[in-house]
């Protein structure tokens, strides 16, 4: 009871002694003290005034112990820390616009190093979601039309036999198909086949179920299959009795083994709803497809210690072996190759990521530097302030503390307001990115980075906050005379000199970009874009599985098409313009008729195109020699052919083409039809927006099963171009009507070919977008970090000018010195950055087009640029250079 | 004379425990006393006397109630609580050793 009275009694004490506000009670204690010394002195006989001199003599400091006796509460730091917040606050408040640019530099600093960073860490770095993913590879071989590693049934088996460097070798189907989900709510989806040692080789196993086991990828073994996560979310609602459930799959019963885990994902990214066994039959396989055996997607997992390297030689035997094999004509044309399975995923936007990590950090460099360079000029200006304090009596610590305070402040509130920028500027990328750059949509603002950029804003802050405290403050600060060290304003101006010179590089990227994205938009296609509508259509294989099908579906659907009000043409094709990836074959396994096969050009590849006749009229394609396909020769048993002007060009450079007879496929079959040349047509860009000129021939689609047959992914789409003088609203409305009238469960997908084209141009239209952004960031912020110097400049310079006027310069003069002393800086900073950007945009080369990465009208463009704001930047302070009143200025000495 | 500076550190807190360990006083008493007992010696200043207060009532080894001097003006005394006696103690006993413990080394060492 006494205890727990004293304890209380304690704490009320210890409370009342940490957030004591007045020293009344320990001044009125402190009083008595001194009442006692002096009536004893007096009672020794001392005369009162004296007895009470001496008292307080003897006592010394009366601040000095309410000081110590103060410190005594562990609050007291507290109370220090929270004195010098406000103190920070006060000074913050009376220099709002300093303040206010320091963090907003902050905050774009951070918060675009972190929206880049979020989004880069996702494609470069992302974990795979397989055990040990640095030791799986993609393996396989490649040639001018495949540039994907790929393996024949023909040869698979002895490799997967025979090979040393892999723990583990497995395969999918090259072709994913889709299948049809015909129970409950009829559904399309996406159905890869993949080896039973598939999954265990990847090291994913399911969450629900089981792998598929070694008899089920035998010849005749169980109906079975593996469902992924989000069809079992979707369909089946998380239902575990799904298990050994028999669902229908086109029609057959198939009985679900297993679940994938959520993250799971294949290895090629394709959409997986439902996944088979492959049916391994070797002796089968080995016949089928013409001879060569199908296709496959093949991965492995190199043993432990052995490097992508390695494997590649240890398979080279292999390689020799297969390479008899390859008909002699076309064998120089077929590589292996290794590489790991991230390098595949990340084959095109590598470059794209890497070049976004360069340009955001030399933002984040500007940034820091430009923050910098403030905390320095407010460390000058502050000067006189920290001798008036240090005068005071404030220990070298206290400042100190002071200038961390001030920093921490600073970097806080840049923080805060970076972290909400990178929110708003992830969505903004999200929103623009392409859908080629895979798991972008998956980023998010990740908590390491944001500390990451923090703590470098933080660190930033501190260096150059410090130094200024560091100093010792001079007594000459407080005579009033105003002294500036020159050394702060060396630094502050190579500080501007380093910004500037970032912001050449980041403007020479992103006008090399920029050009290179004007001369993709604006380049001649060979083809009009205007008034088309396109529609997409695969046909499922279930209720299509003929070619007979497949044509009279395509054929009545043009039919009805053509009787649209408004419609003047439609066309039906295997692909289109200008895309690349359709099929082809190589130059050199085209024969001419009566003509030694020419040696030579087996990779360059030579695309082909299944076209309806009207399929020129609906691009606009001129004809440059003969002419195109015509609705009778639909029904011809003629074989007709339509060279592109390149193809003809190389084909028959000094002769006509017309009349002439060509074989395409003789070295894989000798009984490979021979077509004639009706015609020749203008060239059409057809290797991707940025790829090269490729040559091309067209084939007419006759009303003929043998040319509806179809194969490889592209079988059972077609692309309709439909011609209209309608809105682009009511072509698609009226497209849609007539598919679902044949077939109301197609799905069919509508842009116009204007859309199709821009989304060839997604990718170089991101990284041109955030290049872009970034340089404009970056140049704002060099040109505050410019104007920031000069006007600063002038205030220090302030009483030299008006002695200057005084004497008789001209505000002319005054004018040209000023802004020679910024055109220093500008001419500075160029020089650097163009030799910097002159080394480095090489790095950008494969992703420009049609313009040189010492492109001179770029660099002319940035240096313009840089000294138009860097000029106007610092035209303000050098008209208030202009405006000093030397009386004034003179007076105030 | 800077009187404190010649006490150990610690020192001073426990000189002013055993002070009020025979009773309350208020500050300037116990400085007196101190001076007192140790027949001038050792001078406490009020520089270090007050912080030393604080902290030991901080600590909740003694407490101040405010009441009436001899000569009737209002003063601060200060007291031992039940921690603070078992403070002084502790301390006593270390001092007892330390003390012994120097005076063996200076005689023989």
């Amino acid at each position: 009871m006494d205890t727990l009275r004293e304890t209380l009694r304690l704490w009320t004490t210890r409370l009342r002694m940490i957030f004591r506000r007045s020293d009344t009670d320990f001044d009125d204690e402190l009083a008595f003290h001194i009442e006692q010394e002096t009536a004893q002195h007096i009672a020794r006989g001392m005369s009162p005034d004296e007895a009470r001199r001496q008292a307080m003599i003897a006592f010394g400091s009366l601040s000095r112990t309410r000081q110590h006796s103060r410190e005594v509460s562990p609050m007291h730091w507290l109370e220090i820390f929270l004195q010098d917040v406000r103190y920070a606050l006060r000074g913050f408040s009376r220099s709002r616009s300093f303040t206010i640019t320091t963090i907003v530099i902050l905050a774009l600093g951070i918060g675009a190093t972190t929206a880049v960073l979020s989004v880069v860490d996702r494609i470069l770095f992302r974990t795979l979601p397989y055990t040990h993913a640095d030791r799986l590879v993609s393996v396989g071989l490649v040639h001018s039309m495949e540039t994907e590693e790929f393996m024949l049934g023909g040869f698979y088996y002895d490799w997967r036999r025979n090979q040393q460097p892999f723990e583990a070798m497995t395969s999918e189907g090259a072709v994913t198909r889709e299948c049809d989900l015909t129970e409950g709510n009829p559904a399309q989806l996406s159905c890869p086949t993949i080896e039973v040692n598939y999954l265990p080789t990847f090291g994913v196993s399911p969450v629900l179920g089981r792998n598929f086991l070694p008899e089920e990828g035998r010849p005749g073994g169980p109906n079975v299959a593996l469902i992924s996560y989000g069809l079992w979310l979707r369909h089946y609602n998380r239902d575990p009795s799904v298990l050994n459930r028999t669902i229908e799959i086109d029609g057959k019963p198939v009985r679900v083994i297993g679940v994938l885990p959520r993250d799971f994902e294949m290895p090629r990214l394709q959409e997986a709803d439902v996944i088979f066994p492959m049916t391994m039959d070797e002796a089968a396989d080995r016949k089928s497809n013409e001879g060569i055996g199908s296709p496959k997607r093949v991965f492995a997992r190199l043993k432990p210690g052995v490097t992508v390297e390695q494997a590649y030689a240890q398979l080279g035997p292999l390689f020799e072996q297969t390479q008899k094999w390859i008909p002699a004509e076309i064998r120089a044309d077929f590589h292996l190759r290794i590489r790991s399975l991230r390098d595949r995923q990340m084959q095109n936007v590598h470059s794209t990521a890497w070049v976004l990590l360069g340009t955001v950090f030399a933002v984040l460099l500007i940034a820091c530097a430009n923050v910098a360079s403030l905390l320095m000029a407010r460390g000058a200006v502050r000067q006189r302030e920290l001798a008036v304090r240090s005068a005071l009596g404030a220990s070298r610590a206290r400042l100190i503390r002071q200038a961390l305070t001030e920093a921490l402040l600073l970097s806080a509130a840049g923080a805060i307001a970076g972290t909400l920028l990178a929110q708003g500027l992830l969505r903004v990328f999200i929103a623009l990115s392409p859908a080629s750059i895979p798991y972008i949509h998956k980023a998010q603002l990740d908590l390491r980075i944001i500390s990451f950029t923090v703590v470098l804003s933080l660190i930033s802050g501190l260096v150059f906050g410090l130094i200024p405290a560091l100093q010792r403050p001079r007594e000459d600060v407080l005579t009033g005379r105003s002294v500036t060290s020159t050394s702060h304003a060396a630094i502050r101006q190579w500080l501007v000199v380093i910004q500037l010179a970032m912001s050449v590089v980041l403007l020479t990227g992103a006008a090399l970009l920029l050009r290179s994205f004007w001369s993709l938009q604006s380049q001649q296609l060979g083809m009009r874009e205007d008034n088309t509508v396109t529609a997409s259509i695969t046909l499922g294989a279930r209720n299509y599985s003929t070619p007979v099908s497949k044509m009279n579906f395509f054929q009545l659907l043009a039919t009805r098409l053509r009787f649209g009000p408004g419609i003047s043409v439609v066309s039906v094709s295997d692909s289109l313009p200008p895309a690349d990836g359709h099929d082809g074959v190589r130059y050199g396994e085209i024969f001419v008729s009566g003509r030694p096969r020419t040696i030579g050009g087996e990779d360059v590849v030579v695309k082909y195109r299944l076209i309806s006749p009207d399929y020129f009229r609906a691009l606009d394609i001129s004809m440059v020699q003969g002419e195109g396909f015509h609705e009778e020769d639909l029904n011809s048993n003629d074989r007709f052919v339509v060279l592109s002007q390149r193809l003809a060009e190389m084909l028959f450079p000094s002769h006509d083409a017309i009349g002439k007879r060509l074989n395409f496929n003789h070295v894989n079959n000798p009984n490979a039809p021979w077509y004639t040349v009706i015609g020749v047509a203008a060239n059409v860009k057809n290797g991707g927006l940025s790829g090269e000129q490729m040559p091309e021939y067209y084939h007419l689609r006759r009303n003929r099963e043998e040319d509806w047959a179809g194969h490889g992914v592209w079988g059972p789409t077609s692309l309709i171009v439909v011609r209209s003088s309608l809105t682009t609203d009511e072509t698609a409305k009226w497209i849609r009507a007539q598919v679902s009238a044949l077939d109301p469960t197609i799905p069919v997908d509508i842009a116009t070919l204007k859309q199709r084209v821009s989304k060839l141009a997604d990718q170089p239209r991101f990284a041109t977008v955030l290049v872009g952004f970034f340089a404009a960031t970056g140049l704002l912020m060099a040109v505050i970090g410019l104007y920031g110097v000069i006007a600063y400049l002038v205030t220090q310079r302030e009483r030299e000018i008006g002695v200057r006027m005084a004497l008789g310069a001209s505000r002319e003069s005054i004018l040209r010195m000023i802004l020679g002393r910024s055109l220093r800086l500008i001419v500075c900073g160029a020089a650097v950055g163009l030799c910097a950007a002159l080394g480095l945009s090489h790095l950008l080369r494969s992703m420009l087009y049609d313009v040189g990465p010492h492109d001179p009208f770029s660099y002319t463009i940035v240096l313009l640029l840089l000294a138009a704001t860097g000029m106007m930047a610092s035209l303000l302070p050098a008209r208030s250079a202009t405006q000093v009143d030397p009386a004034t200025v003179l007076r105030s000495e | 004379m800077p009187p404190s500076s010649d006490l150990l550190q610690g020192t001073l807190d426990l000189l002013v425990l055993r002070t009020l360990s025979s009773g309350e006083a208020h500050g300037w008493g116990i400085a007196q006393r101190i001076q007192q007992v140790s027949r001038e010696v050792l001078q406490v200043g009020q520089g270090s006397l007050y912080p030393a207060l604080h902290r030991l009532e901080y600590k909740g080894w003694i407490k101040a109630e405010w009441g009436d001097s001899e000569n009737n003006r209002k003063a601060k005394f200060y007291s031992l609580t039940k921690k603070g006696e078992k403070q002084l103690a502790a301390e006593l006993e270390n001092w007892e050793r330390l003390s012994v413990a120097v005076a063996l080394v200076l005689k023989e060492a």
